[in-house]
């Protein structure tokens, strides 16, 4: 065998002289190529640009709620509150509890103390205590007779069922434990956790509930009790619908030094202050403390325009960290996050309940103390009454299946389909390339009849003719693909121009490209190789 | 011992329908530093018996012992082996590469070489052919650039990079004009002469043949005559030419 060099000398000898030859190989392959290139860069944009709308959708928007709806059928309720006190006897039958309309049901629990109280004919059976205010602030219920199990848990001072529209325990300076009504379930570590799995975005942490603002103005002191969320910097980044008409959102180093900064949802900003002025610097009292308004928040939207009570623009946010520190609070109410592809969210969704549950040390056959919901759930109960909301999104298992993860998962296919349908175009012109480049070692065969005469009667084997073919072929396909490779990039950044797409150039995909350019020029060049090999060199000498 | 030694060589081949006896049970001994011209019609067989010379065929029956080894049966690649090192083919058509420099043309039989030859020595010892052949001025010029006896040298060139003991040439003077003819025919003499190469010419013209110690005729496949020959002086007929230093 002929070390490289020297093949390679003979082969760039052998092209230069034939350069007709050399140019329409070139050319063949490098069409070929670039039309791959091209193509598959064209289809990750394409998908990159859908899921780009998909995200502005929100569709990769997942929340974890502390507490937990459960489903099944009848009435429905929500956890909050403590720990439950008594242990789980085991369920009443099957090995996970027993199952009743599709949904898990919990297994009995023990009696820790007699019940006391019914509601509409159910007992109760158990109560679960918050021990840091010192009473009861749950109850367990079971129908009788059939009915299914009604799981409750009621804080002292608020009925789940009735709408919260009044100040709760919170207000109430000092009193840090009570009224924010959320399970102390979820925790900013667990929000750190979730921020570790790969395919997570962005996590916001989220403690939110109804507050009154202050502003003193001239001696004349306005108020607006609106919903204050004390949030991370990431927020704006998950709500991509966000515009700052004034400043900015608080920044990660706001969120880190717990500082008492505040941005105003347009609602409350004009309420506050007036459309027209700048709130900007402006001081604002939240608790009696004193915050720097730093922005003033709108809509980017049509379809979602700030609205009173609205909860996204009749509100205002500050760092989570300071209402933790300023109200002594270990607990969120919501962790907030996006996927990085919303094709992911579902099986993500899934992930961050099995890590919550191995983070909460919650056994086996008992329920989540969180819920994690993508956007879709969370889009049917927007903006009913917390009750109704509750009860479609507890009783609508499949609603993600026919919502934006389905729209979602059928827009990929479509868009596999033709990443597919390009690609098979690209490789049939990259096939067609290299059958040119076959045609044109043949023709040169030919033409070097004469040629391969004299080298084998000068002392070359066949297998020097063969290399020396197969050599040619393999770096013209290589020449041919790299070019086309370039001219690949040139035409999709130019497509990219003319179709504001951002066409994805992959450097695996570019290698891999020429690779396959340089199998097909082994593969193109094989059998002209064999055919020069063959011929007799008696003959070859002799030829015309 | 004959550097090549022909033993009741017989070379049979099929044209379409008939069959052509090339080569009818020919014996032949050459002996080192003989130059022996080989005349003959066409169709007399002279050409297959080069190309048996030359290790490109192989006869039907017989034998053909090259400096006393029998060369008809070895394989494929070792007859290339010794078509590369121990002989030289000078063709009438020159058979030089186009578009190729003189220099890189007189190189081709040192990239077949086993073991491989490096670059900068196959450029030396091609220099140094060319130079042996008056060339070396030209060495970069391609063979449209160069005149038909140029090219004939720089073939001859190619000859004898490898320094082979046998130089086969196949009507060497054909496509060259009498004067040209004369030139090269002195070349391959001094070649005999002051190196003590072999030389088998074959042609159909008797002048040419005329230049050679021993005169071979062939008719039919069969040698009719064979006889030594007092050689044309072509290095005094010519005028100053060969360098060829020996």
């Amino acid at each position: 065998m002929m070390p490289i060099r020297h093949c390679l000398t003979l082969t760039l000898g052998a092209l230069k002289r034939n350069r007709l030859q050399t140019v329409l190989a070139i050319i063949g392959m490098g069409v070929g190529v670039g039309a791959l290139v091209t193509s598959v860069a064209l289809g990750r944009g394409a998908q990159h640009a859908i899921n780009e709308q998909l995200r502005a959708a929100g569709a990769n928007v997942i929340v974890v709620t502390a507490g937990n709806y459960l489903q099944g059928g009848g009435n429905v309720g929500t956890h909050e509150g403590g720990e439950i006190i008594g242990t789980p006897t085991g369920p009443k039958s099957g090995d996970e509890g027993t199952s009743h309309n599709g949904a898990l049901l919990p297994p009995q629990l023990q009696l820790d103390r007699p019940p006391t109280e019914s509601y509409d004919g159910a007992l109760p059976i158990a109560y679960s205590r918050d021990d840091r205010l010192g009473h009861p602030t749950g109850a367990v219920w079971y129908g009788g007779t059939g009915a299914p199990w009604v799981f409750m848990s009621v804080h002292e001072e608020d009925d789940p069922f009735a709408v919260h529209d009044h100040p709760t325990a919170a207000q109430r300076l000092g009193d840090s434990m009570a009224g924010l009504g959320a399970a102390a379930t979820l925790t900013r570590k667990d929000a750190d956790a979730i921020r570790a799995m790969p395919g997570v975005q962005y996590v916001a942490s989220s403690v939110q509930e109804d507050q009154r603002l202050k502003v003193l103005e001239g001696g004349e002191e306005k108020t607006w009790f609106t919903y204050m969320r004390g949030t991370d910097d990431t927020l704006p980044m998950i709500r991509t619908g966000w515009v700052f008409p004034r400043g900015a959102f608080f920044t990660e180093e706001d969120v880190k030094a717990a500082r008492q900064v505040m941005v105003l949802g347009r609602v409350a900003a004009d309420h506050l202050f007036g459309h027209d002025a700048n709130p900007i610097g402006r001081t604002v009292l939240l608790w009696n403390q004193k915050f720097t308004v730093v922005g003033v928040l709108g809509s980017r939207s049509w379809a979602a325009q700030p609205t009173p009570g609205d909860h996204e623009f009749d509100a205002f946010y500050v760092p989570v960290t300071t209402v933790q520190k300023l109200l002594d609070l270990g607990k969120l109410n919501t962790i907030t996050l996006t996927t990085y592809s919303v094709g992911d969210t579902t099986q993500i969704a899934r992930r961050i309940v099995d890590l919550l549950r191995q983070r909460h040390k919650i056994n086996e056959r008992m329920p989540d103390d969180f819920m994690v919901r993508t956007e879709a759930q969370l889009a049917i109960g927007h903006g009913l009454p917390p009750s109704v909301a509750r009860v479609l999104g507890g009783n609508m298992a499949g609603v993600d299946q026919i919502t934006i993860g389905r729209i979602a998962d059928s827009l990929k296919r479509a868009n596999n389909t033709m990443l597919s349908l390009l690609a098979g175009v690209a490789t049939v012109s990259l096939l067609v390339g290299g059958i040119g480049i076959m045609n044109i070692l043949l023709l040169s065969v030919t033409e070097r009849t004469r040629e391969i005469g004299l080298r084998v009667a000068v002392g070359a084997q066949r297998s020097d003719v063969i290399m020396q073919f197969v050599a040619e072929a393999v770096l013209l396909s290589l020449v041919g693909g790299l070019l086309g490779t370039v001219v690949g990039a040139l035409a999709s950044g130019s497509l990219e121009r003319l179709f504001k797409y951002s066409i994805d150039i992959s450097i695996a995909s570019s290698l891999a490209a020429i690779a396959v350019a340089a199998v097909l020029g082994v593969i193109f060049g094989v059998y002209p190789a064999r055919r020069a090999a063959g011929l007799d060199p008696i003959e070859a000498l002799h030829h015309e | 011992m004959s550097i090549i030694s022909l033993r009741n060589l017989t070379k049979t081949y099929q044209m379409g329908d008939s069959t052509v006896h090339a080569l009818r049970s020919v014996s032949l001994d050459v002996e080192r530093g003989e130059f022996v011209t080989i005349i003959g019609p066409s169709g007399s067989g002279k050409s297959t018996m080069m190309h048996i010379l030359g290790c490109l065929d192989r006869p039907t029956s017989g034998q053909f012992l090259f400096n006393g080894r029998d060369v008809s049966s070895l394989p494929r690649d070792e007859l290339a082996g010794i078509r590369n090192k121990q002989i030289g083919f000078v063709f009438q058509g020159f058979n030089l590469l186009p578009r190729t420099t003189a220099l890189e043309n007189v190189e081709v039989p040192l990239l077949y070489n086993r073991p491989v030859v490096p670059a900068a020595e196959r450029h030396k010892r091609a220099l140094a052919a060319l130079t042996a052949m008056g060339l070396g001025d030209r060495a970069h010029h391609h063979p449209s650039q160069l005149s038909g006896g140029q090219q004939q040298r720089v073939a001859i060139g190619r000859a004898l990079v490898n320094e082979p003991n046998l130089i086969l040439a196949d009507e060497p003077t054909g496509n060259l004009d009498t004067k040209t003819s004369v030139e090269v025919m002195a070349l391959l003499q001094e070649l005999r002469e002051k190196r003590t190469i072999t030389v088998v010419l074959i042609t159909h013209d008797m002048d040419v043949a005329r230049y050679g110690t021993r005169i071979v005729s062939i008719r039919d496949g069969q040698i009719v005559s064979d006889r030594p020959n007092i050689p044309t002086r072509a290095v005094e007929a010519a005028a100053p030419l060969s360098v060829v230093n020996g």
